[in-house]
């Protein structure tokens, strides 16, 4: 079955798939962040006293969460470019990776809203109460009491969301991106075996996954000295 | 000090506080007593506007109580108050729970706020946990250091809501030295509590609350010896047996 793994482990096979690996993790990264400010964005307006942006937030997230990420990813390779030509009359060909990093930032911030809403909801509404009866705004409080409480029980689950990121970015390889799993593919096509690169594609992935895992438990374990 | 003209407080349908006044003069020692659901909290938090009542009027030194009024904080900052389950911040050290709003409401800076902090974590006899998390407290000592905390922002009036009920019997007591200390010292105060024994020796006046009403009003040792309503004798018996 792996008769030709020694064929397809060398040292340049390797150094590609690192960088498909790089690739994945870069874009992984960028979306959780922009997710992270599109999640700020959303969560403030699911709390907001405004019924418009209260609306506008519960469409966005049901709407991402409720439809297939690559079904996402395809539409939007489809619409940008033809938005683009709408509005300056000229064709672009698109970039497939900021179109990966744009898609994957927009799913990624559906979930991140609900994580800050959930995060900031679950905080006793006795803080709020002590804080107001402390004389502390609603911005105070919110600034001083309530994110940092939230911020510990959210960046739990925003490690999860990195790495389901990094394993979902993947899914941008089907418009053309050259990523981790793609490189495999790349690299199988060439040997006529994907076996290999697909196994080796698996352990580059471990790692990544594994990893992030390693350094969010250690940093869970910081945050919870004071409780 | 503290007026309530006619305050109604409902939930949906449900009245809480059913027209409901009373007075509260300077260095006044006031208990709220009465069965499970009377209204007793309600009628504490509607005092200093964690409620709104829907009816009537809640005057703070002949000012009235009025959510978005410029002189709401100011009003509010008169007023102290004590939960049962404390509250306290806990990603902050006890220092940091008590010079918070000292440094971001009153503008007292960090050195000022730390000595009035240590002032009153002394009072309470908690100086040496200065540096402890909330979490690595019994909960007399959270209790002491909730106290110490409104008493930072220098009240004049402090409002207790059950602060012993959600305690250990062996800690009930350091809280209640702590209440009965305060109430030597002159501060005026409105405490609802179960503790009948307190409510005997340190109130002036208990107010006997049933049903969201005020049953009974009355001086604190004439309510226990011989109280006038029915409905307060019963509860009495109840809880004193
Ligand atoms: N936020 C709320 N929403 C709905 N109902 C409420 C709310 N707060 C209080 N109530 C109801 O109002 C009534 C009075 O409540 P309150 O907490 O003032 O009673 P209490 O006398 O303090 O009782 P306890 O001794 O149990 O603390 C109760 O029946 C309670 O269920
Ligand atoms: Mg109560």
């Amino acid at each position: 079955m792996f008769v030709a793994f020694e064929k397809v482990f060398t040292l340049a096979n390797m150094i590609y798939l690192f960088k498909g690996a790089l690739i994945s993790l870069m874009i992984a990264a960028l979306a959780l962040f922009f997710g992270l400010i599109l999640g700020i964005i959303g969560a403030s307006a699911k709390r907001s006293k405004f019924f418009l942006f209260r609306w506008l937030g519960n469409i966005y997230v049901e709407v991402i969460r409720g439809t297939p990420m690559l079904l996402q990813i395809l539409l939007l390779f489809a619409v940008m470019p033809a938005m683009y030509t709408a509005i300056t009359g000229s064709v672009i060909r698109p970039n497939v990776y900021v179109i990966g990093v744009i898609a994957l930032s927009i799913n990624s911030g559906a979930y991140t809203t609900e994580l800050i809403r959930s995060g900031i909801n679950g905080i006793d509404k006795g803080q709020w109460e002590a804080a107001e009866t402390l004389g502390l705004s609603n911005f105070q409080t919110m600034k001083l009491v309530i994110l940092p409480q939230a911020f510990k029980r959210i960046v739990p689950p925003l490690v999860s969301e990195f790495i389901t990121l990094i394993k979902d970015s993947s899914l941008i390889s089907t418009i053309g991106a050259v990523e981790l799993l793609k490189s495999a593919q790349v690299i199988g096509n060439t040997y006529f075996d994907v076996m290999s690169p697909y196994t080796l594609a698996m352990v580059f992935y471990l790692a990544m996954t594994l990893s992030i895992s390693f350094v969010a438990r250690k940093l869970e374990g910081r945050l919870a000295q004071s409780d | 000090m503290i007026k309530l003209k006619s305050i109604t407080k409902r939930f949906n349908q449900f009245v809480a506080v059913d027209n409901v006044s009373l007075e509260i003069k300077k260095g006044e020692i006031v208990c709220l007593i009465g069965p499970s659901g009377s209204g007793k909290s309600t009628v504490l938090r509607c005092i200093n506007g964690l409620e709104v009542p829907e009816e009537g009027q809640v005057l703070i030194n002949d000012t009235p109580l009025i959510k978005d009024d410029e002189k709401y904080t100011d009003l509010k900052l008169k007023m102290g108050f004590v939960f049962q389950h404390f509250h306290l911040f806990p990603h902050m050290n006890v220092l940091d729970n008590l010079t918070l709003a000292q440094i971001h409401v009153k503008d007292r800076n960090e050195t000022e706020a730390k000595d009035i902090a240590m002032k009153y974590l002394k009072r309470v006899g908690l100086e040496e946990k200065a540096l402890e998390y909330p979490s690595k407290l019994s909960g007399g000592q959270k209790q002491r250091v909730a106290i110490a905390r409104s008493l930072c922002m220098n009240p004049e009036v402090m409002l207790f809501d059950e602060p012993t009920s959600a305690l250990d019997p062996e800690m009930v007591i350091e809280v209640l030295s702590v209440m009965q200390e305060l109430a030597q010292e002159g501060m005026t105060m409105v405490v609802v509590t179960h503790e009948m024994g307190f409510a005997r020796t340190v109130a002036d006046r208990v107010i006997f609350l049933e049903d969201g009403q005020i049953v009974e009003e009355n001086h604190a040792e004439e309510f226990f010896a011989n109280p006038k309503s029915e409905r307060a004798r019963s509860f009495l018996n109840k809880v004193m047996h």
